[in-house]
């Protein structure tokens, strides 16, 4: 008998002396017709923009914003140089991006490298539950751009900003998106792990700033 | 096999915990943070609004597992639409050998690993080395500790116990390739050595390990909540993916994860959200520039299913946050190594003898002092004293327990049933405690309470029973 087939069968088994497995099927059905929890007050501020930049400044997040994607080139080059990093910015395919005049700035489109100083994401949504961004992988936004840019910039529309994450979820159906990974980021990697003092920039980005449109 | 126990020597583990002064400083310095950073963010969010959130997260794992088999063939069938693999794995010997067979042909030399417990539980570090894969931790405790050969000793702090020399004479043995002379005084400077080190093995893998902290049975998606970003890392730039996770980490949908993503973070760190909550459904897709070719799920039974449908079913809603660990004074007195075996603290004592064996590991339930601190802080509920008291009774009824403890839990039954019996009793013992300890009012040493005395003085009795002062209409 296989794996599968041995677990399944015991825990079949098991659960049949309690309801059987149509009862079983039903109350799944019943569930999924209307799942979720509690929605907390943080899930639910009228002013999700503002509140979203305040709880992504919380977790250690920079944020500026900008009054339409034409103004991001400018922007961009402006954080770059207040950091002291090298004019020069790695991102994917995203339409918005192919379509800006980066001036100056030198740009490449690809996955990322082992060693990348700076990358730019578009992220797909924002929370303003816990000021996370989120972001859909694939040639537009490759997913290692998230994890290995020194410093990653994430561009979001400010109307992509829901209040919790049932909202960002139905909006993320509602697109039809069904990326290989949805990935939520919450301020810049850190690490408690040496003496239990927490430092920004474990493995991923020592920082995080994001540009929101609008 | 499952990882090697040493949960049967649990009372000389811990007499060499407390022996252990590199351990006491570390556990000292830990001690208050977890539980005044879960405090402030219960606290922050609104004290209804979290426990309401508990009973949320409790019901729906309750719901989950008492449908899991229908659960479960969703997920596998949302797996397989994904074009991933799922793969049963009965016992811990099972999932060594799928996870070999897919090293194998994907002709893996090196294996990248995020922080997975189901792996450790399953030793497949040991395996793959034994079979010739150099298995690579990169989650920065996991590192170190895999330096110093060592297990974790908390489930999400798995380097709790290690100091910063320690640390830092770690590095400088195993970084023989950097400069000996360098400068490694600043914990920065630690950080990013670990960082560049850990950059090129990422590259360098063929195959990367993760576990889970939920599987998702509407999406096929798993989902790893992590704060350093190596978990990513290790699932997005190698060849093939494998996913290592237990059966009972299903949750419905992804509105459903949201209630458990409220309270993880708060009661594991403290924070609001982890950084990083990656959801992952299958290998690349066709227009995908990056991530793996094969993803593939590894599902653990390991005793699991054996626990639905007993007295221990709870125990599955378990999240893995740590904060029963973080809260227990066992636990912050002795660490988590004493507790022999993959999973320490409260939640370890009542799934080490689930898992192993009461035989094995049923010292653990009786390392408590039943104060409750781990069940008022589980964000699952999970009647955690309850099981422990279960797995006690379970141990006494199979004749493990020593016979002194045997005959003196039985005179003591004999007495406790019979309560005129038992007031006579205490009442003599108090007078003659009251009248001996009269003149220091304390004692240092008292027969058969060594073990008590020996670390505190027993201050002596002062007047009268309790029961005897209430008859005599005495009142606070």
């Amino acid at each position: 008998m296989s794996g599968r087939d041995e677990i399944m069968q015991k825990l079949t088994r098991t659960l049949d002396q309690g309801d059987g497995r149509a009862a079983r099927q039903a109350a799944v059905r019943a569930h999924m017709a209307k799942p979720g929890g509690p929605v907390p007050s943080i899930a639910r501020e009228e002013d999700a923009v503002g509140a979203f930049i305040e709880r992504a400044i919380k977790a250690d997040a920079t944020v500026s914003r900008i009054a339409s994607a034409d103004d991001l080139p400018k922007a961009l080059a402006e954080e770059l140089r207040n950091r002291n990093l090298p004019a020069a910015i790695r991102h994917g395919a995203d339409p918005m991006f192919a379509g800006l005049d980066w001036g100056g700035l030198e740009t490449s489109v690809g996955i990322g490298r082992i060693e990348e100083p700076a990358t730019l994401s578009r992220a797909e949504f924002g929370v303003a539950e816990t000021g996370t961004c989120v972001l859909a992988s694939g040639a537009d936004n490759p997913v290692t751009l998230t994890f290995l840019g020194e410093t990653h910039f994430v561009v979001l529309d400010a109307g992509d900003i829901h209040k919790g994450y049932e909202d960002m979820w139905a909006a993320l159906r509602a697109r039809g998106l069904t990326p290989r990974t949805v990935n939520m980021v919450t301020g810049p990697s850190r690490s408690a792990d040496i003496g239990q003092q927490l430092q920004l920039g474990a493995h991923g980005p020592v920082a995080l700033h994001v540009f929101v449109i609008g | 096999m499952t990882v090697q126990s040493t949960t049967p020597q649990f009372k000389q583990n811990t007499k060499d915990a407390l022996k252990n002064a590199n351990l006491q400083t570390a556990l000292r310095d830990t001690r208050n943070g977890f539980v005044g950073k879960r405090a402030a963010a219960r606290e922050k969010m609104g004290v209804d609004e979290f426990e309401g959130l508990r009973d949320a997260a409790r019901d729906l794992k309750n719901h989950t597992l008492a449908n899991l088999d229908v659960y479960l063939e969703m997920y596998e069938e949302q797996v397989r639409a994904s074009g991933g693999h799922v793969h049963w794995a009965k016992t811990a010997e099972d999932a060594q050998r799928i996870v070999l067979d897919i090293c194998r042909k994907a002709d893996a030399k090196t294996v990248n690993k995020g922080k997975t417990m189901i792996s450790e539980e399953c030793g497949i570090n040991d395996f793959l080395a034994e079979n010739g894969i150099k298995p690579v931790e990169t989650d920065l405790g996991e590192y170190i500790i895999q330096l110093r050969g060592e297990h974790p000793s908390h489930i999400i702090a798995p380097a709790v116990h290690v100091t910063v020399p320690e640390v830092r004479d770690e590095f400088r043995k195993a970084h023989t390739h950097l400069d000996a002379d360098r400068n490694l005084d600043g914990l920065d400077t630690l950080l990013k050595e670990a960082r560049g080190v850990l950059r090129e093995k990422y590259f360098e893998a063929e195959v990367g390990i993760t576990g889970a902290n939920m599987l998702i049975a509407e999406t096929g998606q798993s989902i790893i909540v992590t704060n350093e970003g190596n978990g990513d890392l290790s699932q997005s730039l190698p060849r093939v993916h494998i996913v290592m996770a237990s059966l009972e980490k299903i949750v419905p949908t992804l509105e459903d994860s949201a209630t458990i993503l409220r309270v993880l973070a708060r009661s594991a760190t403290g924070q609001d959200m982890s950084v990083y909550t990656t959801f992952s459904s299958g290998p690349r897709r066709a227009t995908d520039p990056d991530g793996p070719e094969e993803y593939h799920v590894v599902l653990l039974d390991n005793g699991r299913t054996d626990m639905i449908g007993t007295e221990f079913q709870d125990m599955l809603r378990c999240i893995r946050c740590g904060a029963c660990i973080n809260h227990c004074p066992v636990y912050q007195t002795v660490g988590g190594h004493a507790y022999g075996w993959v999973y320490p603290g409260p939640m370890g004592s009542v799934l080490t003898p689930s898992l192993i064996g009461v035989e094995e590991g049923g010292q653990l339930p009786n390392a408590s002092t039943f104060c409750g601190r781990c069940e008022s802080v589980c964000p699952m509920r999970i009647p955690l004293p309850k099981m422990m008291r279960h797995w006690r009774e379970r141990e006494f009824e199979k004749n493990l327990t020593p016979s002194a403890m045997r005959y003196g839990l039985k005179a003591w039954a004999f007495v406790a049933k019979r309560p005129w019996l038992y007031r006579v009793k205490t009442r003599a013992a108090i007078m003659a405690l009251g009248l001996l300890g009269r003149r220091k009012g304390r004692f240092a040493a008292l027969p058969l309470a060594s073990g008590w005395t020996g670390g505190r003085d027993m201050p002596a009795p002062e007047g009268d029973t309790f029961m005897a002062q209430w008859k005599a209409g005495k009142r606070p």
